[in-house]
């Protein structure tokens, strides 16, 4: 795919993007606050593309100083350990992207988006079973980095990655946590590179998210070599949705997926891209920082 | 909770069959369908390999619905293997010995994307091998 200076903008302008988030104590967990004053709503502008274990340590320590003493005991059931969030009884995943989790989640509940985007900060239950824990930063970091080798795996076999020296990888993530573009860029433009005298990556790295569904991922290649065409975003779409069918009928599931792309609202960092883009332009440039496209699809009320 | 099915040499049999017609029919793997058998297809067969000096496992072929995650499998290998007792905390689940994918990812979509040849490879291990 042709790069050209303008294009290259467009992923400076994802980089940059921000969701406003208030974040509020669950009734329950305000019940058990010791102090004379309740906690105020707290309110963050966070990264898109980054993820809610990095900022964990800041909603710790912002309600820490509510609760005298026993915050880590278990006695009262308020344990800061349990911290997980809520939005309209849905518990979030920690190791989702957050702007993945806000085009999911609260573009399906209501059709005009609500900003700041509010969402319930748990102290207790912490629903076990629903969503993994990532208790911190190192945890997502592991998570980070095993994703970007997949989606290296998919792009070159490994190659670019596995070549790769260890400060090459470590420079990925701290360029993501200390929000540094031109840190992040300089190493992931390796990783946008072609290998095996190919013009185009073998797979592209994405997977499909859909309300109350795990996500869907498949092979995918984004050229067609007896078309000789570029497949686009449409044709992505319509071969994992028939494929993903297909698969739930062999296992006699009971509903079977809508396998009509039209149906669905198609969203990727709060956009809605032309649904003819060609799927490898989309990949070097509307991934996230982990290397995949992570794409909602929201169905559409009829 | 459902586990690998250990005993059930019937349901592993169809499956690997299964897996060979899919090979010979389809040369172009890049956009094949599931497997067009109706008892395999709707189960992923996988060889579970030790790392690291992990205990081996005398049955390396298993099967699994396509929905159960990656999760399920580290559960039942501690289970098996007997893994808390000896108060053995973590077990790591790799694909092609490189990453290790979350654990809610569903064995279908590991499957559909890094089997080979019919059958998806995955490999434990009791600390990090990878990564």
């Amino acid at each position: 795919m042709g790069q050209s200076i303008d294009d290259k903008e467009i992923t400076r302008e994802l980089w940059q993007s921000r969701l406003p988030i208030c974040f509020i104590l669950s009734d329950e967990d305000m019940s058990k606050v010791n102090r004379s004053e309740l906690p105020e709503p707290l309110y963050l502008m966070l990264a898109r593309h980054s993820y809610f274990p990095c900022i964990i340590e800041k909603i710790h320590r912002y309600y820490s100083t509510y609760f005298k003493e026993n915050v880590n005991e278990t006695t009262n059931n308020i344990n800061l350990a349990n911290l997980w969030l809520e939005f309209e009884s849905i518990p979030l995943k920690w190791h989702y992207p957050i702007g993945v989790l806000y085009d999911l989640y609260a573009s399906s509940v209501s059709s005009t988006s609500h900003l700041p985007w509010q969402i319930t900060v748990h102290l207790s239950k912490f629903p076990e079973g629903e969503i993994l824990r990532f208790p911190d930063k190192e945890s997502i970091e592991a998570h980070y980095m095993s994703t970007i080798k997949e989606a290296d795996a998919l792009k070159h076999k490994g190659q670019i990655i596995g070549d790769m020296q260890k400060r090459d990888h470590k420079q990925l993530w701290n360029s993501l946590l200390q929000d540094k573009y031109d840190g992040f860029w300089n190493i992931n433009n390796k990783l946008m590179n072609y290998t095996d005298s190919l013009q185009y990556f073998r797979y592209i790295p994405f997977r499909v998210y859909i309300v109350d569904k795990p996500f869907i991922q498949k092979l995918f290649s984004p050229y067609d070599i007896d078309q000789d065409k570029f497949m686009t975003l449409n044709d992505l779409l319509d071969f994992v949705l028939h494929h993903e069918a297909q698969c739930e009928l062999l296992a006699n599931e009971k509903k079977i997926l809508n396998t009509n792309v039209d149906d669905y609202q198609v969203i990727i960092h709060g956009i809605q891209p032309p649904i003819n883009t060609p799927i490898q332009w989309l990949s070097e440039h509307f991934s996230y920082p982990d290397n995949f496209l992570h794409i909602c699809l929201i169905e559409k009320r009829t | 909770m459902s586990t690998v099915e250990g005993d059930e040499n019937e349901s592993l049999g169809n499956a690997s069959n299964s897996a060979v017609t899919n090979e010979e029919t389809s040369s172009n793997t890049t956009r094949s369908g599931p497997l067009n058998d109706s008892e395999g297809g709707a189960k992923v067969v996988f060889l579970l390999k030790a790392a690291g000096g992990a205990p081996i496992l005398k049955k390396k072929k298993w099967a699994l619905p396509r929905s159960k995650t990656m999760g399920h499998i580290v559960e039942f290998l501690k289970k098996y293997m007997q893994l808390d007792s000896q108060q053995q905390q973590q077990l790591f689940l790799y694909v092609n010995q490189s990453f290790a994918p979350a654990l809610d990812t569903t064995i279908g979509s590991v499957n559909d994307c890094f089997s080979s040849e019919g059958t998806l490879v995955l490999h434990y291990s009791l600390t990090q091998a990878w990564g």
